[in-house]
């Protein structure tokens, strides 16, 4: 039954090549935790993903609960928190993987530094990377903000007087930020839709890309 | 993807060639030495290690409930703000006098800009064959010193933190509520007389950017309130007090009796 | 292929692989979906009864009340205006009928039908109509009688609960 299901779709698609590409591709000794357990530092990209997952997951469900608005986006995660069943460990979930997705980010790219994997030909996959780092830095800035506490108001308040301080085009990315004069109901959803759609998108396309190049380039080789 | 060969077939009108590839796993003798097919082998033990990974953090997200402070109050002078921890490193940084005010160029783009641009350029700044850390020293040396630096900065600005406004984990004030000012409450003509005091206690002891200090008594000890007026403590600076030490006495004797 | 023996152990390991991708997904899903359903599985607090008037009040003829509900929608509490069409039937029971037609949900309206057809209630979206007790005339768009709400009557008051069926059935007109 499956396995006709599987042929069907292998006819039209010739899916075949890009799934035996994906799980026969080899994974050299030298990054098996099982044959040399240092090698667990090679673990930390996998773990990053595994996270985001996590995060995309928990973010979707979350939003079926939540309002971007000043009178109720608190209320609503007090509700969510402490009335809907799960909600302590839906919201648990994507609030502290927001800091554990940091982490092992922080640890991956020191892994790739100090094995100077970015070397030659990976440099682009390198850049992706550090792209991906500064779009999960903006989805904690932005989702700092949204449960509209005061934890949050005022770290989105500091945040923004710190971009106001850049020279030149800090008032203006201030502004741009603030969606008005002050840290209030257009900032909220300016920052939802930041942190939902705009940074979303960009790290999924950016995720795909660097996924391409690694199975393109393979991993790179022993020290 | 799909060769321009004269002889392929296609599936009807489509660009899918008519070639089946039989959908078979590559015998183990195919990978040399230690390596491993990723599939079904290695993904497996990552995925076990996963597995238990998700366990703990599931445990980590019941046993610790996600803080949720009071909603948002613009005009919450007692709220201390602080960034989310990954944030507090740039936000320390900008609190050293020669990293903010007219260095502020500085301490935002001169510093963290070059560390983030030098950072994406690595592999054109750090451009030779050699990939062992020892072997390129000055991009290991760097790296080791900003390393250092942000855990140095972020220490410090946790430790600033807790050493002003008190333990409080989660990164707020939040946990200290400030006694609830008494609308009624009329402070004595000594207080009154010291405008720098009530800056920050408010004109009645109510407390704005300080602590309210209309009940201070039961908390102080006289010698304690006289040294905490001397000598400052946390954010209060030292020698905010004018007068003689006999009305230095007298406030002392007033707040130790505010009870 | 060096024989039988190896493909078993790719078998093998293919089935453990499924069995801990399962687990990973079920531990990430599971909270994740009980969050979700939490409303199929949330019993309704069924809500206070409210008062709307005296017994004596109401005669035969349906008289429209207005008045208003606390509800608590998640963390949206509100009040909301309900309407009920309230008379005493012939058994001596107060019946009070929800205004919202059952064809398309538009609001009834007592003996306001221009084609003069007495004692009902009649919906302008499509003509549907309703007998005195809520039942539905056969053959207009309404298949359905009009709800009820849960009276109860103490002491000489009326008060209106939550919106249930009425178990009448449609009348020819």
């Amino acid at each position: 039954m499956m396995q006709k299901m599987y042929d069907w779709v292998d006819e039209r698609l010739n899916i075949t090549p890009m799934w035996r590409d994906l799980a026969d591709h080899e994974v050299p000794e030298h990054v098996n935790p099982a044959h040399h357990f240092s090698a667990f530092v090679y673990c930390f990209g996998g773990l990053t993903f595994f996270i985001t997952v996590i995060q995309i997951l928990s973010g979707m469900f979350l939003s079926m609960y939540y309002v971007p608005d000043i009178i109720n986006a608190y209320e609503s995660v007090k509700y969510l928190q402490t009335e809907v069943a799960f909600g302590v460990i839906v919201r648990g979930m994507h609030h502290w993987g927001a800091s554990l997705v940091i982490v092992m980010m922080f640890l991956h790219t020191l892994r790739v530094f100090f094995t100077g994997a970015y070397k030659k030909p990976r440099e682009l996959n390198w850049v992706v990377g550090m792209l991906i780092f500064f779009v999960m830095l903006g989805l904690g800035f932005t989702g700092y903000l949204l449960p509209w506490d005061n934890t949050a108001y005022f770290a989105t308040k500091v945040g923004l007087q710190i971009a106001d301080t850049v020279p030149w085009v800090g008032p203006y990315l201030k502004t741009l930020l603030t969606g008005g004069e002050i840290v209030g109901a257009q900032t909220l959803t300016r920052f939802f839709a930041i942190h939902v759609f705009f940074l979303p998108g960009a790290l999924l396309g950016l995720l795909g890309a660097h996924f391409v190049m690694i199975r393109a380039q393979g991993i790179s080789g022993p020290l | 993807m799909a060769k321009h060969d004269k002889d392929a077939t296609f599936v009807g009108d489509s660009r899918v060639s008519a070639k089946r590839i039989p959908n078979i796993s590559p015998s183990y003798s195919d990978f040399p030495g230690k390596s491993e097919a990723f599939w079904p082998n290695f993904l497996l033990k990552e995925w076990m290690v996963a597995a238990v990974g998700l366990i703990a953090f599931l445990v980590l997200t019941v046993s610790h409930e996600s803080p949720l402070t009071a909603k948002a109050n613009p005009n919450d002078t007692s709220f201390v703000p602080l960034p989310d921890w990954y944030f507090l490193f740039l936000y320390q940084l900008l609190k050293y006098p020669w990293a903010a005010g007219d260095y502020v160029i500085l301490g935002i783009l001169g510093i963290p800009g070059v560390a983030f641009g030098a950072m994406v350029l690595v592999p054109w700044l750090d451009a030779g064959k050699e990939r062992r850390p020892l072997k390129r020293p000055v991009t290991t040396g760097l790296m080791m010193l900003s390393l250092f630096s942000i855990f140095f900065l972020t220490w410090a600005a946790h430790d600033e933190h807790v050493k002003k406004h008190g333990a409080s984990h989660g990164g707020a004030g939040a946990n200290a509520p400030a006694a609830a000012a008494d609308p009624n409450f009329k402070a004595g003509d000594i207080w009154t007389a010291q405008a720098s005091c009530q800056g920050c206690h408010g004109k009645n002891l109510e407390g704005t950017a300080g602590p309210n200090l209309q009940k201070v008594g039961e908390k102080y000890k006289p010698e304690e309130i006289k040294e905490i007026i001397t000598k400052g403590k946390g954010s209060m600076p030292p020698g905010m007090f004018k007068g003689s030490d006999e009305d230095l006495n007298k406030l002392v004797e007033y707040l130790a009796s505010l009870k | 292929m060096s024989g039988k023996k190896e493909i078993s152990r790719r078998t093998f390991l293919n089935y453990a692989l499924m069995g801990t991708g399962g687990f990973l997904a079920a531990g990430m899903i599971t909270p994740m979906i009980r969050f979700a359903i939490d409303p199929l599985l949330k019993h309704s607090a069924g809500g206070d009864k409210v008062a709307v008037g005296n017994a004596d009040e109401f005669g035969p003829e349906p008289k429209r009340i207005d008045f208003k509900v606390h509800t608590k929608d998640g963390w949206y509490e509100s009040e909301t205006t309900m309407a009920a069409w309230v008379r005493k039937t012939e058994e001596g029971e107060i019946l009070a009928l929800s205004p919202v037609c059952k064809h398309l949900g538009c609001t009834v309206d007592w003996n306001t039908n221009p084609d003069g057809t007495k004692d009902q209630y009649f919906c302008p979206c499509h003509l549907g109509r309703y007998a005195i007790n809520g039942e539905n005339i056969l053959g207009t768009p309404p298949l359905k009688p009009l709800d009820e709400y849960e009276v109860e009557v103490k002491e000489g008051k009326v008060y209106l609960g939550k919106v249930i069926p009425n178990p009448r059935q449609g009348v020819a007109g």
